[in-house]
């Protein structure tokens, strides 16, 4: 069993009764509830099914109801392994080619389906859709607030990480998971606010109608005056050959599993992108006894925040910059990835290319945002406002604001009579900050007392250090006058608590003082697993950019419960006592790349369309053939006319336009009709047999 | 001013293969298309069924031709357009249906159709777990099938492309000048051209097209949703129809695609009587519903996607192919009442005949489908 018993930030689920179930006929268990796909993985199974058009593996692809590429047979049924909770005694079972419709000949008693009402329904439970309701529910609205997922909260469920922002205002500091929480309770404590956990939204109809596929099992119709869209984004996907093999999937996938289900899925990644999606999936994969063989980006700079990825590599993962993902191979699974650096036109140079050992690829190539409900809306002439990520991708911090803002607007399109706070507006927009410049810091020295020293040299906005201090002794160095400044320490009055080094969400603040002429003491925050380590034990110790600087000797260890992150005093050379900040955790063994090269490289074989499996070849060939320049031709070749609706590869067929000779201002865009997600035919006709709560119960 | 010799407005299912024959006859022939691409009109919305089955001779002439031309493709150049004789099956339930069925099978019989009346037993084996309840029996015509509206018209606009038809997308007629019996000039938000022939094969949008020249045509278009489901391996063959109404619906029929995905429709009571092809909710619950229960093991299977599309009606349910009285260079091949995709190859190829020859080639369907008939009645089997 491949389960994460023991992680250093996240929570074990739930006890769960553990059950037997049969994956082509051999033995499993798994937790009763767990998504299936989560309890093969746990047996150690990736591969799920194959392709009915060439027996291509298939396995986890987005882990979020939306591609079913994880499909495989549940009792006779095709479904969907990452949203179907395991029960005792399934029969799960590959699907090879199509399956077969079971002879059932029981006529259905078939109903209308039940229909809901509401003001405005909020699509989306993530930190804007749930800022948004609290807004129009306190308006007086009658609010219904759909998620797709179990739990509220989007994807900080997933954000095992400390937030940057700021504390007052975004409950910086905190750990993603634990802001969901305090958003939800707000939403949960308004009597005209529903919420139905567990069930996506799959179509917006003209007559201003929603479909929403409750639990999986059961559709519903739901009547509103007024949209919400804050349906969060989406992972793009990238174009090369190998992109479809099982273990290459988004970041976001791999932290549902490994954060939210706590399933070790792997055992050595690789990754693409040094955007914070990237970095911090890393730092995740780490935190979760995975090692990460590198991280590539084929910027010359890193994308992310600086402190993010000084962190990172402090841990012992190489950044490759101007560096692109050639191919992933391997015998039905991943095996190797090959990487190479890139010229000036983006080319890869091949005979910069190494190859490495990895079972996973994490692909974390930016966000889109999920705004076809919204472009629907518009062009169905609904009253609809969107937020978050759905309008702009930016940090969950900002996303909450943006949230209360869209609400508010929403309230005055509606005719309230409400004015938008312009603070809110300014915060807003200092968190969806891009990083400021890099400031050099002066060197600091070791006294006698305690003092904190700042890693952080890059302006982003955060400042719980400056909040968290009892003596209030850090303060932002005025700037740019806002958040974006950087903290610097102010007087004398340093105790040594500990409190700035454990809420930094960066890692990036340890507390030094000089013991005697050659020794020094240094606090560090540690997010890793600390149970172990014994007083006495050599610890060694990393600079800012993680070169070894010394093998300190721990002196003492702290567990900050409220910050979830140990403090390590630890011994060393005064010498190097303002130099260090990081803790290796990962040996230098499991980031060298293979020693011979090894890859074939194809890139037109690199598949565009997932659910029909449609490489850029094809495309490139059907665009030229037919002198194609609206998106909704490709249809003929099957493009977009999978289970998925084109959500992944719509975001891609630009560049293959552009291959095909076809610059993108002449595209005519794709059409987007319902189902968003394919239901079944007995649960729209209210006659499923699935353990579904009716709307009525499940909105609560 | 671009001059040629036959201008086709409508690049759909229709006007696409009509281009193709004349082109192929050595016609100068311009396609103009106020759509970004060919079919994206009505044709995207066909579900693809082609049948010879019918209630009049001149359809039935048409559309024997149409599934010569498919399967030649299919089978003769090699072009997949997924192709699959599977058949058409009427199903009765009733008396009334049973009667009028059989009646049919005499008119239809005697215009050449493989068609005959088919016992419960046999409509079992062909589609396996049909609510054989009640069942009397119904029509077969095994020759009939269905392929991929959208590979088809796409093979059909490369075809006439490489036989030398220009294709002019997004351009819109904006007016027609009649100078005497003759459509001497067509504008459009692009260009002028004068053209021999004038082709009327807009579709959905016919009438207002054909009054530019002050000719009222009766098609009116309305609405009509359709879906398809995820695929599985196949275990029916027909396209089965019923035709039995209900208190919300007419007529409904459905069919496996060669890539194993139920393709579905429904005719909604009343009537939709518009332009909109948006979703509604209200499509789903109705043809599942009919659906089911008349195949209740369709129940296992998953909706994947719906969309909307229009059937340019006439009254009666049969096309208006015609040259107007006073309009010597005009031909108006509209009103397909949504079988325009399987009209479309048969009426293409017949009328560049007709143009291309001596201009009195398939009179008989001219004579039939007249803009100056009465328009009584229903045909029976739309």
């Amino acid at each position: 069993m491949q389960r994460i018993r023991k992680h250093p930030v996240a929570d074990q689920r739930p006890a769960a009764a553990e059950v037997q179930f049969t994956f082509d006929g051999q033995a499993c268990t798994g937790l009763a509830g767990e998504a299936v796909s989560t309890a093969l993985f746990a047996n150690g199974i990736k591969r799920f099914s194959e392709h009915r058009k060439d027996g291509a593996p298939q396995g986890i692809f987005c882990a979020n109801g939306q591609c079913s590429q994880c499909s495989v047979l549940i009792d006779g049924l095709v479904k969907k392994s990452c949203v179907t909770p395991l029960c005792a005694g399934m029969d799960v079972r590959t699907i090879h080619g199509l399956a077969a419709l079971p002879a059932d000949n029981v006529t259905l008693e078939a109903k209308a389906p039940e229909l809901l009402h509401c003001d405005i329904l909020v699509i989306g439970g993530g930190p804007s859709g749930l800022a948004a309701a609290v807004e129009l529910a306190e308006q007086g609205f009658t609010v219904l607030l759909a998620d797709d997922k179990a739990e509220l909260g989007g994807k900080l469920v997933l954000q095992t990480h400390k937030f940057f922002g700021s504390e007052a205002d975004c409950y910086a500091g905190t750990r993603g998971y634990d802001i969901a929480k305090k958003l939800e309770a707000r939403l949960r404590a308004m009597p005209n606010a529903k919420i139905v956990t567990n069930s996506p939204i799959c179509g917006l109809y003209k007559d201003r109608k929603a479909g929403i596929y409750i639990d999986y099992a059961r559709y519903a119709l739901i009547d509103f005056k007024a949209l919400v869209i804050a349906a969060g984004a989406r992972e793009r996907s990238i174009l090369f050959p190998g992109n479809d093999l099982p273990g290459v999937y988004g970041a976001g996938a791999f932290q549902t599993l490994v954060n939210r289900d706590l399933v070790k899925a792997a055992e050595r990644v690789f990754v693409i992108g040094s955007g914070n999606v990237g970095l911090i999936g890393s730092y995740h994969a780490l935190q979760a006894g995975i090692q990460v063989a590198g991280i590539c980006e084929i910027l010359p700079k890193i994308n992310g925040y600086k402190v993010h990825a000084d962190k990172i590599v402090r841990m012992g993962v190489p950044v490759y910059l101007n560096t692109t993902v050639l191919s992933v191979e391997g015998n039905g699974k991943v095996e190797r990835v090959t990487i190479a650096e890139v010229d000036k036109n983006w080319q890869p140079l091949l005979d910069t290319a190494r190859s490495f050992a990895v079972d996973t690829v994490l692909v974390a190539a930016g966000l889109s945002p999920c705004d076809e409900f919204y472009k629907q809306a518009q062009q169905f002439g609904f009253t609809a406002v969107r937020a978050g990520d759905a309008e702009e991708i930016a940090e969950a911090s900002s996303a909450i604001f943006g949230g209360r803002i869209s609400a508010l607007s929403l309230a005055k399109i509606m005719g309230k009579n409400v004015s938008i706070d312009q603070s809110w507006l300014d915060k807003r927009e200092v968190l969806k900050s891009r990083p400021g410049a890099v400031i050099k810091r002066l060197p600091v020295q070791a006294g006698e007392s305690w003092q904190p020293v700042f890693f952080c040299d890059e302006e982003i906005p955060c400042n719980p250090c400056t909040t968290v201090c009892p003596t209030h002794s850090i303060k932002l160095k005025p700037k740019l006058g806002s958040i974006m400044d950087l903290p610097y320490f102010e007087g004398s009055d340093c105790r040594g608590c500990s409190a700035c080094v454990a809420a930094c969400p960066g890692l990036a603040v340890s507390l030094m003082r000089r013991i005697d002429e050659q020794w020094s003491e240094v606090q560090l925050p540690y997010e890793f697993e600390a149970e172990a380590m014994e007083n006495g034990c050599s610890v060694p110790l990393l600079d800012q950019y993680g070169k070894f600087v010394e093998d300190g000797q721990l002196a003492k260890k702290f567990y900050n419960k409220k910050y979830r992150t140990w403090i390590l005093t630890c011994r060393l050379s005064s010498d190097n006592a303002a130099k260090v900040i990081g803790v290796r955790v990962q040996p230098a063994e499991a980031t060298l790349p293979l020693p011979e090269t090894s890859f074939s490289y194809l890139p037109d074989d690199a598949i565009v369309c997932r659910c029909e499996r449609i490489s850029v070849g094809e495309i490139v060939q059907f665009i030229k053939d037919n002198e194609v320049r609206d998106i909704n031709q490709l249809k003929t070749i099957r493009v977009g006319m999978g289970a998925c609706g084109s959500k992944t590869c719509s975001v891609l067929l630009p560049q293959v336009f552009r291959k095909a000779g076809v610059g993108p201002v002449t595209l005519i865009a794709g059409t987007v009709r319902p189902l968003m997600l394919e239901v079944g035919v007995a649960e729209i006709l209210s006659a499923g047999n699935g353990s579904g709560r009716s709307a009525e119960g499940a909105a609560k | 001013m671009t001059t040629c010799d036959v201008l086709i407005i409508g690049a759909g299912s229709v006007g696409v293969p009509l281009a193709w024959y004349c082109a192929q006859a050595g016609l100068k022939t311009i396609v103009i298309e106020q759509e970004a691409s060919w079919g994206r009109g009505q044709n995207r919305a066909a579900i693809g069924g082609v049948r010879a089955t019918h209630s009049d001779p001149g359809k039935i002439k048409i559309c024997q031709e149409s599934i010569n031309i498919i399967k030649d493709l299919q089978f003769g150049r090699g072009i997949d357009l997924e192709w699959h004789s599977g058949g058409y099956l009427f199903v009765a339930y009733d008396e009334e249906r049973e009667q009028a069925f059989r009646k049919l099978l005499l008119t239809q019989k005697k215009a050449g159709l493989n068609i005959d009346w088919i016992e419960p037993e046999r409509i079992s084996q062909l589609a396996p777990g049909v609510r054989m309840n009640g069942l009397r029996g119904g029509t077969y015509s095994p020759e009939d099938g269905y392929c991929s509206p959208l590979m088809t018209n796409t093979a059909l606009h490369r075809l006439a492309r490489q036989a030398g038809a220009e294709f002019r997308f997004g351009e819109r007629v904006l007016s027609m000048t009649l100078e005497g019996d003759r459509i001497s000039m067509v504008r459009t938000d692009q260009e002028e051209y004068a053209a021999g022939r004038v082709v009327n094969a807009a579709g959905a949008t016919a009438a207002e097209l054909a009054s530019m020249v002050n000719l009222e045509i009766p098609v009116h278009p309305d609405a009509h949703e359709a879906g398809v489901t995820d695929p599985v391996e196949r275990f029916m063959e027909p396209m089965l129809v019923d035709i039995t109404p209900d208190q919300e619906s007419g007529n409904y029929y459905f069919y496996q695609a060669e890539t194993g995905q139920i393709v579905f429709c429904i005719t909604p009571k009343p009537q939709i009587w518009e332009r909109d092809c948006d979703n509604t909710s209200s499509f789903l619950p109705l043809v599942l519903r009919r659906m089911t229960r008349l195949y209740p093991r369709l129940a296992n299977l998953r909706v994947r996607r719906t969309w909307r599309g229009l059937y340019p009606m006439t009254p009666d349910g049969l096309p208006i192919i015609a040259e107007p009285e006073g309009i010597s260079n005009l031909l108006l091949t509209v009103g397909m009442c949504g079988q325009g995709f399987m009209l479309g190859p048969g009426l293409g190829k017949l009328l560049a005949q007709r143009l291309a020859g001596s201009g009195k080639e398939h009179q008989d369907l001219l004579d039939e489908f007249t803009l100056y008939r009465k328009f009584e009645g229903m045909e029976l089997l739309k």
